[in-house]
């Protein structure tokens, strides 16, 4: 889908043009940008994707945890829609990749199950016209600030794709019988245990494997999101995030930090 | 980790085969954790579910009526009404005790999952886990809560791993300033102490605001039962983090106080301590004279 940007909105052209000549937008702080230009980079605009998705419903059974298959790909599908989308955005510009990625997920009051997937990010070029993309041929993504972009460069590991897993998952309400059972004491509750336990290594196995997929050495900054989205307290959404990084250089020109004593008040 | 439910989840098995490494580092603590000659391996986790109840010693209608005798060790101290007055709204008696039942199912879920974090970090072929984030919160609404903890677990190229790996709350320049000080992380410590409190006439009077006649005092007055309540808590946290140490020591501990209401009169103090032991490992070596700095902004 790299390539083809048929279906990107009209209007998304004319501003891509006009990025192209030269001007450009980012949502950076001016420190961020002093320092991705200090790594060598340039950044090209402002791009995102979004993605309306109607997620469905799926039957649960009452006394069950289990994951639920069809939400789980639904609310891949739309992020990964989303994603791509940026990534076809940066691709038109140019870009070696996009920084400060933001995944966010808005619901609206018209669309019932339906849910709005959104992904925005800031597109960045190598001044030293070395193609910086993935192995994918890809812009790379990262949901990396400027400051992180750059310490993570100075340790000669560099972004190669925002990873992420996503797991639905039920769980079971607890029979009158289960919880007479076990009434006035505090104990285990083995399954319930193994079933969360179970759902979130889902979420970070399928994370795991798109790092896999893009060569690289390892995932920094993971982030583990619980969520019950519009779906009632007992189905769970738990999605991994992190930035997929590939070791390019053993050289580290990070300088030991600076003990500093600050004088403000 | 003996009564664990079942074996660790399949899942896990085939994401710790991966070659690559996960970690919940931000990138400055990544950084700092390759400055100290640390490999991030994986994410480890562990998680346990438990039932939870905050049933009170002897159910409720012990209270107010007399001092409660059979104790379950631990502290408990009783308050006798001074008005020699007996009614159905004024508590005669009241009484503080250390709920040593809620003490011990807290650790017993944290430890399941501190020691399932650990055989995961082990099974990575880890030497320590850094940076550990513990969440206790409720699941839904179903009574249960839920003890998660996480960390990033390391390991030292070409060293051999302990039988144990160690565990810290540290991360990046924080870790990196410690082990300068000659101190090696050994584990996190985490305790609770869990103090009830049934109000008598006095304390209700006097949270109440309507210390009036009966309260003997319209002045600013200290409220002794809730104060005492609130001493013993933290003072129990704190010894029994101190039976986690045998001879190491204790840094960077916080104690974070939880106050909650039953019903009228009837609270729980709870108090939890988190901390890192260390243990001595080199001399101190001399910090760099820091430099001084203004911001100009």
């Amino acid at each position: 889908m790299s390539n083809d940007t048929s279906d990107l909105p009209q209007a998304t052209g004319r501003r891509l043009e006009e990025l192209e000549k030269g001007l450009f937008t980012s949502d950076l702080s001016v420190n961020e940008f002093l320092l991705i230009k200090e790594v060598g980079f340039h950044p090209l605009g402002l791009v995102m994707g979004s993605s309306i998705y109607h997620t469905g419903i799926q039957t649960r059974k009452w006394s069950q945890s289990q994951e639920l298959t069809k939400l789980t790909e639904a609310m891949y599908n739309a992020r990964e829609l989303a994603m791509t989308r940026m990534e076809e955005e940066a691709a038109q510009l140019g870009a070696d990749g996009v920084v400060g990625v933001r995944l966010d997920v808005n619901y609206y009051e018209w669309g019932k199950d339906a849910a709005e997937f959104i992904a925005v990010g800031t597109a960045v070029k190598a001044e030293d016209g070395v193609s910086r993309r993935n192995k994918l041929g890809k812009p790379f993504t990262s949901d990396l600030s400027g400051q992180d972009f750059w310490t993570l460069v100075q340790t000669g590991y560099f972004p190669q794709g925002l990873v992420m897993g996503t797991c639905v998952y039920h769980i079971a309400h607890r029979g009158l019988g289960q919880t007479l059972g076990s009434a006035g004491q505090n104990v285990e509750l083995p399954n319930f245990t193994q079933a969360l336990y179970e759902a979130r290594e889902l979420a970070m196995t399928r994370m795991q494997d798109e790092a896999t997929a893009l060569d690289a050495t390892g995932i920094v900054g993971v982030r583990l999101e619980e969520k019950s989205h519009q779906w009632g307290s007992h189905t769970i959404e738990f999605l991994s995030l992190g930035t997929a990084v590939v070791k390019a250089s053993d050289v580290v020109s990070l300088d030991r930090p600076l003990t500093i004593v600050s004088l403000d008040n | 980790m003996g009564d664990r439910p079942a074996d660790l989840p399949e899942a896990l098995g085939r994401r710790i085969s991966d070659g690559s490494f996960t970690s919940g580092l931000s990138v400055a603590e990544f950084a700092a954790c390759l400055e100290l000659g640390l490999e991030p391996v994986g994410l480890a986790q562990g998680f346990c579910a438990m039932q939870w109840s905050t049933y009170a010693m002897g159910g409720a209608f012990a209270r107010g009526i007399a001092p409660y005798g059979g104790g379950q060790g631990g502290y408990v101290e009783n308050y006798q009404c001074p008005h020699g007055m007996v009614s159905g709204e004024h508590r005669a008696w009241g009484q503080n005790y250390q709920q040593t039942w809620i003490e011990d199912a807290w650790l017993k879920g944290f430890s399941s999952a501190y020691s399932r974090m650990l055989e995961e970090a082990q099974a990575l072929g880890a030497h320590g886990v850094i940076g550990v984030v513990d969440t206790v919160g409720h699941l839904s609404d179903l009574g249960i809560i839920e003890f998660h903890l996480r960390g990033t677990a390391v390991s030292v190229p070409g060293a051999t791993a302990p039988p144990t790996p160690w565990s810290t709350y540290l991360a990046g320049q924080r870790l990196v300033k410690v082990i300068e000080a000659g101190f090696a992380p050994v584990a996190i410590v985490a305790a609770v102490a869990s103090v009830r409190v049934w109000a008598y006439c006095m304390t209700e009077y006097l949270m109440g605001g309507t210390a009036g006649f009966f309260g003997g005092a319209s002045d600013p007055v200290e409220i002794a039962q809730i104060v005492a309540a609130q001493l013993t808590a933290r003072e129990i946290v704190r010894s029994s983090a101190r039976t986690q140490l045998h001879g190491d020591s204790l840094h960077g501990a916080s104690v974070s106080v939880l106050e909650r209401e039953f019903e009228k009169g009837d609270l729980e103090i709870q108090a939890l301590l988190r901390g890192n032991r260390l243990r001595r490992f080199k001399e101190f070596d001399a910090l760099a004279v820091p430099r001084a700095t203004v911001r100009l902004s």
